[in-house]
């Protein structure tokens, strides 16, 4: 059924009708409008058309077409990421928008794997193995609702439990990839038709690595394999305050190496607490900076005993014991954290990996730019916060938030200089995007960005999926 | 490009600066956001699949409009008119306090295409017809009562049962069970010699210039019966009557009840009470205008509960985030396919309760859940509530619920001590729950409250209690003491003594309503 009709002038249209049919393929200006961003401000190309395939051999056979005619096609997910990474670079791509394809493909409890369709969103899958008794490890970016996972490991997303369980390609067993010419490859143990899908590392060279962070350039993802883990129902949480970032970052640090916590957030500044979290330090004067842990095990007491020790890994920090409230509604809102900060205007963020030990170096170049821009007399917000992951590093998010349009032009000025801090500064983005690129391929080692084009010129030799990516420009 | 302008579109500009588009109003899936039941909000997105019929997709095209990189044609009419205004997206939303307002931004648009000569031809004879006939099916309006057959009704009366034209023409059955339902139960009532369209349906289109005159002529038309009180059993009207007609700035000094309303007050005084002989399993689908625009979720439910031998099951989607019917926003009368396809999809959901009626509580969603079954092959079937009350044994008998001691003493406790709700605005509302028994404290003024024995309709935050937990509670003199307890009950729960909570609202609408220092208080924060 179609409403807004097609303007059946993109030169693929007949032949991609011929593929999905009708209903699936539009490439009217309205409909296309609603593809021309993700959730940041960048923008690049509008993609000719948007095609919504059903399975892998529709994929496929897109992609056949593409490859024929050499057209240019850009896989996209949930779209809400915020680095513009699934915006074409060129004019006239056909766009994939691939949430049709979310099926639960196969609960593998024996080898403790799910394999789904590459457009299930994170919280669905959450939904869908808490029935069973399961969980993931990364459970998902802050957008997760809508984000879908085969999205998520294309841009190396962080999020939900990254703490203990890393970003998210870390989660990935194998994928089923079709590739620039249609041909179909699978990862991990899948190489063996008779083997269950249970490990990534297996035989050959680690072939799923090379598809996770790609940003689409390098396949279109259409199935990945999980891992997942029993459910575990014990859940115990804590909030710690202290009166400078320095030591939080210590207390932080030593909690993160213990591998005590399966969410470990740490807030930056008190400026920007109510931003972060209304009210959290009215009644604590002297607190400048918080530490907020939720655990989850399959035990009880493995549970409070995990609390008892990041305690005293905080008191002897002079850290103090501010209850637990915030680490609860952090966790209870999973998904929907980020969305009432919108009330404070469109947000600019800097998300980026960074050293824990390098975060209060962070800070101190951020403050700077926000005195500099008056950001506060201008009423743009700002939060600084740090999400753990893995067993050293965080991903530290600075984000401002132009409150009217009119502020926008102040506020970009302010975030080119901080997304300049953070690289100076020793970070390195997740995902790379329009809000990177250009700043990454300054820095990038010559040997490292040829292999991997040496890579894509063999994968993809016309260049059709995702071109331009990587390549700067915008 | 010619030059449209949008007046009425305009004013959203700085609303529409705040989606950040994180896709929630198109894909959110019922795990996420404090147990909040949101499932997938768009019924039409989930029809048409791209994410141009989403909010968020809505909300770039309106950008684009408004910005001029978009030329205003027929495609911008037919994305227009395929929204059924349900306010699911809204209420998914927590981008804002009340959520972006979608629903006001399509009406907007509507209004402004029609100023500039973009028209629906459909449209513009519903028009024709409400002007002339004073109903939108062309109709004679001098047929309006016919539907009643030979009944004669009085010119003076306690209650106006106010009819709506789809009951009066099209849905007759609803208007001629509920007139019967109301003569059954004794109730002193008439309806109007000459009611004109309450004006539902040229609002929803961008149509609102007669407005004024049908509002006005209805409310003369009511005070000449000397009503206290008008009662609709169309979802439509009721939305109108309590929302639009206030913000056109008419004023009347009746009280407007949804006929699901009324019937939950007569049980509850004992005037009436329903039961069937055999046992029967139920769901009940939330007309949106009814539930999300008038926040009537629970009035219904509680007829329906209070029913003999009667079991409610609710949908996968229910109240705030029930899917629409289809028939809303002028869907059904524009696209009627499309209409079919979103109710055939809340056909399923009611299919997966197992349930063997689907009640619902507006003439609009009754035709629409009615086609929407014929439209998959559903053995469901449909009714309107009135129309299910006919049909059971009505009698006068007042069904006592016997009220748990510890709910009671609960109630009792907080009633006499409001300074617990010190901090709260009026207006809050809190929802507490001991083991399946539930109650709500409504803010009444500064430290004043109510204690409601019944389920709210809309709290900001729900509050689960462990019996003992309130056993605890409730022996504290000072309000200070049960702030710091339940704090306790919190933070450090055992399995005998916790107290957990939902927040209903997003964080940015409980701080306006005051909740940080209530949050304060109990030493959360």
């Amino acid at each position: 059924m179609t409403v807004v009709k097609a303007a059946a002038s993109h030169q693929l249209y007949d032949e991609l009708v011929a593929i999905v049919g009708q209903e699936r393929v539009n490439d009217n200006p309205v409909i296309i409008s609603a593809y021309s961003k993700d959730a940041c401000h960048l923008e690049a190309e509008r993609p000719g058309i948007v095609v919504m395939p059903n399975s892998v051999e529709e994929v496929q056979k897109i992609v056949k077409l593409c490859a024929k005619t050499k057209s240019p096609i850009m896989p996209s997910g949930g779209r809400n990421g915020i680095c513009g990474a699934c915006l074409p670079r060129v004019p006239n791509a056909v766009m994939l928008d691939m949430v049709n394809m979310k099926k639960l493909v196969k609960l593998d409890e024996d080898v403790m794997t799910v394999t789904v369709e590459s457009g299930m969103r994170w919280a669905e899958l959450i939904h869908i193995l808490d029935n069973h008794g399961y969980k993931l490890g990364f459970r998902g970016p802050y957008g997760g609702n809508a984000a879908t996972i085969a999205g998520s490991v294309s841009i190396n997303s962080m999020g939900y439990a990254a703490s203990k369980f890393g970003p998210a390609p870390e989660g990935v067993v194998s994928l089923e990839v079709v590739l620039p010419s249609g041909e179909i490859v699978r990862t991990g143990s899948a190489w063996n038709k008779d083997a269950q899908v249970f490990t990534r590392y297996s035989s050959f060279a680690d072939l799923t690595g090379i598809f996770l962070g790609d940003h689409g350039t390098l396949g279109v993802k259409t199935k990945l394999t999980l891992k997942i883990y029993p459910n575990a129902p014990f859940s115990s949480y804590i909030d710690l305050g202290f009166t400078n970032l320095e030591d939080a970052a210590i207390a932080f640090l030593e909690i993160q190496k213990r591998g005590l916590t399966e969410e470990l957030n740490c807030l930056l500044a008190r400026e920007s607490a109510d931003t972060y979290f209304p009210g959290l330090l009215d009644s604590h004067p002297g607190i400048n900076a918080t530490i907020h842990s939720v655990i989850m095990e399959t035990d009880q007491q493995l549970a409070e005993r995990k609390v008892q020790i990041i305690r005293e890994i905080g008191q002897e920090l002079k850290g103090k014991d501010l209850g637990n409230f915030a680490a609860q509604i952090h966790w209870a809102e999973k998904f929907n954290e980020v969305q009432p900060m919108y009330n404070n205007g469109f947000w600019l963020n800097t998300c980026h990996l960074r050293p824990i030990v390098r975060l209060p170096e962070l800070m101190k170049r951020m403050r700077t730019i926000f005195k500099k821009y008056n950001l506060e007399k201008n009423g743009i917000k700002w939060i600084a916060d740090a999400l753990a992951v893995d067993r050293a590093y965080t991903a530290a998010w600075v984000t401002i938030f132009a409150p009217t349009r009119d502020k926008m032009e102040l506020a970009e000025k302010a975030w080119n200089e901080m997304l300049d801090a953070a690289i100076e500064t020793g970070g390195c983005p997740y995902w790379n995007g329009l809000l990177w690129e250009n700043r990454t391929l300054e820095k990038v080692e010559e040997n490292f960005i040829q292999l991997y084009r040496t890579l894509k010129n063999a994968i993809d030799p016309d260049n059709i999926m995702a071109p331009n990516v990587f390549e700067g420009g915008y | 490009m010619a030059k449209v302008n949008f007046p009425n579109l305009e004013p959203f500009k700085d609303e529409l600066w705040l989606c950040g588009r994180c896709g929630d109003c198109s894909l959110a899936d019922k795990i996420v956001a404090s147990d909040r039941g949101v499932n997938h909000p768009c019924g039409v997105k989930n029809v048409l699949g791209f994410e141009t019929y989403s909010a968020k997709g809505r909300i770039m095209v309106i950008n684009d409009i408004l910005d001029g990189n978009l030329e205003i044609n027929q495609d911008i009419v037919d994305l227009a008119y395929a929204c059924n205004i349900c306010k699911n997206c809204q209420e998914t939303c927590m981008a804002t306090a009340d959520g972006i307002r979608i629903p006001d931004m399509m009406e907007a648009l509507r209004k402004d295409l029609v100023a500039n000569g973009f028209s629906v031809q459909k449209h513009e004879e519903i028009e024709n017809s409400i002007i002339n006939e004073f109903n939108p099916y062309k109709e004679t309006k001098d047929f309006r009562l016919k539907v009643f057959g030979d009944r004669e009704f009085p010119e003076k009366a306690e209650v106006v049962y106010f009819t709506g034209c789809t009951s009066s023409y099209r849905e007759k059955e609803i208007a001629v069970t509920t007139v019967e339902l109301l003569s059954k139960i004794g109730i002193n009532y008439t309806v109007l010699p000459d009611e004109r369209c309450c004006g539902s349906i040229l609002l929803r289109l961008g149509r609102e210039k007669i407005f004024g005159d049908l509002t006005k002529h209805n409310i003369e038309s009511i005070k000449r019966t000397g009503a206290k009180m008008v009662v609709t059993a169309c979802a439509g009207c009721y939305r109108t009557w309590k929302i639009d007609v206030i913000e056109a700035g008419y004023k009347y000094d009746f009280q407007v009840l949804h006929i699901t309303e009324f019937l939950d007050e007569l049980i509850s005084k004992g005037v009436a009470s329903f039961e069937l002989e055999d046992r029967l399993r139920v769901t009940y689908h939330d007309p949106c205008h009814l539930g999300r625009h008038s926040e009537v979720y629970e009035a219904p439910r509680r007829v329906i509960e209070s029913i003999g031998n009667v079991e409610l099951v609710e949908m996968t989607t229910n109240k705030r985030y029930a899917h629409c019917c289809g028939s809303g926003g002028g869907l059904k009368g524009t696209y009627g396919d499309l209409a079919n396809e979103v109710a055939g999809n809340r056909i399923r959901e009611a299919e997966e309760t197992g349930a063997e009626f689907l009640l619902t509580a507006c003439p609009f969603c009754f035709r629409g859940l009615k086609d929407g079954a014929r439209h998959i092959g559903s053995d469901i079937k449909v009714l309107d509530l009135p129309t299910f009350l006919l049909d059971t044994k009505i009698s006068k008998s007042m069904k006592r619920v016997k009220e748990e001691p510890l709910k009671l003493k609960f109630m009792e406790y907080l009633a006499n001590h409001p300074m617990i709700f010190d901090g709260l605005k009026k207006g809050a509302i809190i929802e507490y729950e001991i083991e399946d028994s539930r109650f709500h404290i409504e803010v009444t003024g500064k430290r004043e409250i109510i204690a409601n024995p019944q389920r709210a309709d809309n709290p900001d935050v729900e509050l689960m209690f462990s019996p003992a937990a309130v056993t605890t509670l409730v022996t504290f003199d000072s309000e200070d003491k049960y702030a710091e307890q339940f704090g306790k009950f919190f933070k450090e729960p055992t399995d005998l003594e916790w107290i957990r909570f939902n927040l209903r609202l997003n964080i940015v609408k409980l701080l306006m309503k005051g909740y940080r220092k209530f949050a304060q208080k109990a030493g959360l924060i």
